[in-house]
This record gives structure tokens, sequence and C-alpha cells, in this order.
């Protein structure tokens, strides 16, 4: 049996029930869905081995290789699974210890992770280092708790653009941890648990009216000094790496998703005759002709990836994706044609929320431009850009 | 290994480029062909297919050929690209070949395949503007490759809701072959007149319906999005060179961003493409026809598109440099011209794939395929 066909029997028997009303549910722009049933969901995937199976097997993975994980991702979108409200920690959080954590962080974590119980945001930008990433103010010190045996780390500073922190129960944060150090030098990655007095966490109000992101305030936070990876110093390293993740194969569930979107779309474009518009026809082959490209990209580009380090092709993956599906958002708004300007029952149904929600796609994760930026660097090798402080 | 290739790709990939890379000389070869005025280096061609060998890559192994199928004919389609070489190689080994592997009669292939294969013959194709006419083949095709110089013309004759799949001797007097005067000059194109020759004179191949027949030819044509890929290539390394050497304003050109925004899309439009072209070539190989088409449909669309947005950014990107005849960018830029318009065009292909994906345009499949089998050349 492959890994496809056992994750097709086993979805027909598991999202029934209670779980039925999460098919075809809290996919990109739709995150809002049932959180907390999809919290639940990421139980039942846990238990039954579904989390984590790129990962190695001595980690707890199954040791999928890429043409599996494709598999796998496709099949699950193909079911209606529900988006993965555990992905931050599957996809990025698991690799990276399992690259950069010592065995006691690895035992420590990527349980909880691989079982659906801990869910995990990032805490990478700030007001002022959003493209400028190493520009980060947020400060961590080592010191000593009256009381406890080791230091723990104390954190000040502010992250924003913190997805789905309003549902997770650690962030990974990057901070400056030592006084004075400027850009990539200085920094420390830390594993930081959300509830305590020292957070805050203000959901953001976006373009769509929902708030995956957030803004998280740190006080005075505290994290234990076990719960550093690395070193004080490793940070800038470990961030990059784990960027590496998220531009790799972190986004194939999600672009595996972007076929039920593209079939929605398809399904209209039938029925309210925008089919016969061959200007929109043609622009709707020209989507599943991209999506078809998306797909065979992650076959041609994304294999070994385990360290997170990247081939010269995979470095357009991000760009590429982002860009397709916020012109996906455009053609969904076109092919509904003057309904696409009147609201449901006062809510916004799915194309709308996907026209709207993949305007993000283009800026989070590295924008556009800076991708475009990294591809010259880094694949074509022309010169870098000059730096202010350079 | 990068997917969808192996070794046995990979050493193709290697002997063609270097061989193709002494051929091109700096580009010299390019301005040889132009001013030769015949579209072709048929000694180079003698050379690349026979001593070479590569003219049977793609062929059947019971038949002669190296039997790397579609995606080993793609590696040397993109390293041909590269040095824009001019030859015969898709009218005979891409179209012909293709035609004659899925319509002849096992008694035709084992005559000509194994000749293909070993380049022994060239072979262009005229399928359109042919019928049956008092026993004889008579009508217009317009646009033939390579007919000027190829030992036979495959002439797909219509009859019926089919094609009938004649070989004829390019010598013979029933036809009058006239090449055409053209904006790519790396290119034999030609009008090729049946003046009523007699079907006894002409080698009957076997026939195929339409609709099967447009599909064969796609998946074919789609061998040219590798072409697209190949030369593409070569002009994002030309101007990767230029703007590295290139200083305004006290720096060398590539340190700018309005350049190296642009060169980044030209590497997305270029990998994106070069799936398109990897996929259709995998697909051709391992499914059935109506996925092989679908994939061809994309490549085509997809790799013409990026193929002539790619060669015009680059002549741009170059200053006046690119818009000299002595500077070799516009030899691929007319090339990825006339492919758009050489069979169908991207956005006919976009409209093709919308019925095959099930959007239904109101336009009768059939008759739609029908349609651009007669009305290649990008005349509609």
């Amino acid at each position: 049996m492959s890994l496809r066909s056992d994750l097709k029997t086993w979805l027909e028997e598991n999202l029934t029930g209670e779980f039925e009303c999460l098919r075809w549910r809290g996919g990109p722009g739709d995150e809002d869905a049932y959180p907390e049933l999809r919290q639940k969901w990421e139980q039942k995937l846990g238990v039954a081995g579904w989390i984590g199976v790129g990962l190695p097997e001595a980690f707890g993975g199954r040791g999928a290789d890429l043409m599996e994980i494709v598999a796998f991702n496709e099949e699950y979108a193909r079911q209606g699974g529900p988006g993965r409200a555990g992905h931050i920690g599957e996809t990025l959080v698991a690799p990276t210890i399992i690259a950069f954590g010592s065995s006691e962080q690895q035992q420590r974590f990527l349980p909880n992770i691989l079982n659906g119980t801990d869910f995990w945001c990032q805490g990478y930008s700030e007001p002022n280092a959003g493209s400028d990433l190493s520009n980060i103010k947020t400060k961590a010190r080592l010191v000593n708790v009256d009381g406890q045996a080791e230091p723990s780390w104390v954190i000040d500073g502010q992250k924003i653009w913190t997805s789905l922190a309003h549902e997770s129960d650690w962030i990974f944060v990057i901070a400056r941890a030592v006084e004075g150090s400027k850009g990539r030098d200085g920094l420390v990655f830390l594993l930081v648990p959300l509830d305590q007095p020292g957070v805050e966490v203000r959901p953001i109000r976006q373009i769509s009216g929902s708030s995956e992101f957030n803004e998280v305030y740190f006080s005075e936070a505290i994290t234990a000094s076990s719960n550093c990876l690395g070193e004080a110093g490793d940070g800038w390293k470990i961030a990059m790496a784990l960027l590496g993740f998220e531009r790799g194969t972190s986004t194939l569930g999600q672009q595996m998703m972007f076929r039920n979107e593209l079939n929605e779309v398809i399904e209209l474009a039938n029925k309210n005759g925008a089919s016969r518009d061959l200007e929109l026809a043609s622009r709707i082959a020209k989507a599943h002709a991209g999506l078809e490209i998306m797909r065979f990209n992650a076959l041609r580009m994304l294999e070994g990836t385990q360290d997170g380090s990247l081939s010269n092709e995979a470095m357009i993956s991000k760009i590429y994706w982002a860009t397709w599906h916020r012109d996906l958002g455009e053609l969904a708004m076109e092919v509904m044609g003057r309904s696409s300007e009147v609201l449901q029952d006062d809510a916004f149904n799915r194309l709308q929320k996907l026209f709207l929600f993949s305007r993000a796609d283009t800026i989070y994760a590295g924008t556009n431009e800076i991708q475009r930026n990294i591809i010259a660097e880094r694949a074509l090798m022309m010169p870098r850009e000059p730096r202010g402080n350079d | 290994m990068a997917y969808p290739f192996n070794e046995d790709h990979e050493m193709i990939r290697e002997a063609a480029r270097g061989w193709l890379l002494d051929w091109h000389d700096g580009g010299k070869a390019l301005e040889r062909v132009s001013v030769s005025g015949v579209g072709v280096d048929l000694d180079a061609w003698a050379k690349f297919a026979g001593e070479q060998g590569f003219a049977g890559i793609a062929i059947e192994e019971a038949y002669g050929g190296a039997g790397l199928g579609a995606l080993g004919r793609s590696v040397v389609m993109e390293e041909m690209g590269y040095a824009l070489f001019s030859s015969p190689f898709f009218s005979t080994c891409c179209l012909a070949a293709d035609l004659l592997t899925h319509f002849a009669s096992e008694a035709v292939k084992k005559v000509y395949l194994p000749k293909i294969a070993a380049g022994e013959i060239s072979v262009g194709v005229a399928y359109e503007g042919l019928s049956k006419y008092n026993e004889t083949i008579t009508g217009l095709s317009p646009y033939v490759l390579d007919a000027g110089h190829c030992d036979y013309v495959l002439a797909c004759v219509a009859s019926d809701n089919k094609f009938e799949l004649y070989l004829v001797p390019s010598s013979h007097e029933g036809l009058v072959v006239t090449q055409l005067n053209t904006l790519d000059r790396s290119r034999n194109l030609c009008g090729v007149e049946f003046n009523q020759l007699a079907l006894k004179d002409a080698d009957y191949c076997g026939a195929s319906d339409v609709v099967l027949f447009d599909q064969v030819l796609r998946i074919a044509q789609a061998s040219l999005a590798s072409e697209a890929i190949g030369g593409a290539q070569k002009c994002l390394d030309l101007v990767l060179d230029y703007t590295d050497q290139r200083v305004q304003f006290g720096r060398k050109i590539s340190s700018y961003q309005a350049i190296k925004h642009r060169c980044a899309d030209i590497f997305v439009d270029l990998q994106t493409s070069r799936s398109s072209a990897y996929m259709a070539a995998n697909i051709a190989d391992t499914s059935n026809l109506g996925q092989a088409h679908e994939a061809a449909l994309i490549a085509i669309a997809w790799a013409n598109d990026m193929y002539f947005k790619t060669a015009g950014e680059t002549i741009q990107l170059h200053g006046g440099i690119g818009f000299t005849w002595d500077y070799p960018l516009h030899y691929y830029f007319k090339r990825a011209r006339a492919n758009r318009t050489l069979f169908i065009t991207p956005q006919q292909a976009y409209i093709q794939l919308a019925s095959v994906i099930g959007l239904d345009t109101g336009i009768n499949i059939e008759a739609q395929s029908h349609g651009a089998s007669q009305l290649v050349g990008g005349q509609i």
C-alpha cells in the first residue's frame, strides 16, 4: 500500500462525524474557520501518524521522500482535508529542531508537534524589521531568577505579522542577545511559551476583516535557558535555515489546496457562462497550466532540503506560487462577474476570501521584491544591494 | 541527478552541448547560415545526425534508435536551441518520426524509422491544404519546414474525417517546392505544391482520424518548448555577461535593481518553462495520448510566450548593442517570434486547453482540433 492510498482510506473513515464540517475548510484565506475543531483534528492526524511524514523515522516521522510528500499533500487536498492548523510546527519548527536542537530539545518538543498538541507561531518581523529582517531590536538577556537553579532568558520588544499567534502555545523568536550588536551578529533563536504574563497578543484586523496576523508584545517575558536553539550568536544562521524550509517543502500542502480553489472557479465559470468568454476561458486555462507547472516545479526543485538549503532553481518557488495565487484571486472575481461585489449573509464566500487574503501571499515570507533580490544575488550571482550602513 | 532525468540523459546533454558549442563558434555559425540563404547547415547535420548519432535519440531500439523517448529528445532539442543549430532535426526526428511511429504500418516503420535513426534520410512534413483527387494528391501546403533540402516529404492528405499519410521523394516532378524568404533566416521554410501527384508514385504509410492526428502533432510540436528553453537560457547568459561588464554612473549595471529584478523575472519564467517542457516530455513517455496532449498544450503555450518575451527583454537590457546585427541576440529573437505562429499559437493552445480541462467554451472540440490542423501557420 502506498502512503497515498493509506491516507485516502484513512480520511474516508475519519473525516466524518464531528469533523465532517471541516471538509474543504480552513485553507489559505479561510484560516478563521473552526479553529478549535481544527486543532482537535490535528490530534487525530497525530495519533494516526500523519503529522511529519517527511521527517526521518528516527525522529518520529515516516521518512517519506519528496515524491511521496507531494502525493500525500495532493491526496489530502483532493479529499477535502482541512487546512493544517499545525503546519508551522510540523514544517518549520520540527526540521529546524532536528537540524540545530540538542537531543534533549528534540525529545522535549518533537513529540508534541507530532501528536498535534503544541501549536507554534513565528516571531521574526518587527515594525522596523520587515524586508530588512536583521534590523531586529527585540532584546534577550540571560538572568538568574530567584529560586531557580538555571538562569532564564528575559525578552523585551515587539513582533508583528505573527500568523496564528492567538491560537498558538509557543513562539520561536529571534532576538538581540549581545548589547550593541548590529545586523546578523549577536542574535539568539529562542523557543518561548506564549501563555505567560510577559506576553501579550493583539490581533491585527486585515484587509479581509479577519485576523490571522497579530502583534506580539514581550515585556520581561521569560523562557528557560534550555529553550535556546544553538548558541547565543547562532540566531541568524538558524533563522535563515528555517526560511529555507519555508521557501521549500513547507508550503506544499498549501499549494496542493490551490487545486480545489481552481476547481471551484472552473465549476462556477461553467455554471454562470463565464467559460464562454474566451478571454476568461484562456486565463483559466493558463491558471491550470501554471498549477500543473507548480507541481512539477516541486518535483524538480525541492529535493534535498533537509538542512534548509535550496538549489538555485528552488529560489523561484515562493514568488511563483504567491504570484500565481494572487492572480487566481483576481481571476476568481472576474469569473464571478457582478455577483463578486455582493456578500451573502454578511459574509465573504470562499472566492471573495481568496481574492482578499491572497494579497498577503506576495508580501509575507519575503515580499516578491525580496524574492527577486534573492534570485538575482544567489541564483544569478549578480551584485548585492548596497546597504545604508555599508 | 535532478528529476526527471537520469545519467543517460546527462551524458547525452554533455555530448550534445560540447559538439554544438563547437559548431556555434561564438555565433559565427549563425551568420554563416544566414548568409547561405538556405536556412540549414547540411554538412553539420550529417555529422550530428549520423556520426554523433543524435537523430535516433527518441526512436525505439527496435527501429535502430536509442530509445530515450521524448525526454531524451527534449535534452537534444534544448541544446540545439541554445546553439540555434540549423538542422532538419525537428521536422525529421520529431514531426515525421512521431507521425510514422503512431500511424504507419509495421512494414513502413521497419523501412523508414531505421533510416531516420541513422541520419540517412530527412523528412519534411506537409499536413495542410492537401486532398485526394482522381487517385492523385493535390493542393498547396504553404508552410513546410525543411522541404527545400530534405529527401522526402511526408504528405498528410485530408480524406473524409481522417488523414492519410504518404511518403514522397522530394525530387518527384509532381512536387513544386518554393523556398520562402523568411524573417528567421536560421530555418528552411517552403511552400510545397502537389500538382496531381499520382498516388501510385507515393508510398502509403497509414491513416489516422483527425483528433488523434492533431494530438500527435501537438506532442511533437511540444519539443519546440525545449528549443525555447535552450534559446532563452542563451539570451539570459548573454545578458548576465553583458550587464556584468557594462559600467554606467560608475557602477556595473548588473548592480541596479532595475536590471536585477528583470533578470530574476526572466529566471522565474525560464525555470517554469523548463518544468513545462520536461513535464510534457515525461508525460509523453509515461502516459496516454490524452494526457500527453494536455501537457503538450501547456508547454507550447507557456514556453513560446516565455521565449519571445525573454528574447525581447534581453535586447532591451543590452541597450543599443542588442539592436545590432553583429550581436547574436536578433537570431534568437527572430526564432522565438517564428515559433509562436509556426503551428498553433499560445493563445490557441490555451483555448484548446480550456476545453480539455472541462470548460464549456461553446466551441466543439473535434471541429476545433480539425480546424487547428487545417489552419496551422497562424493564418487564422
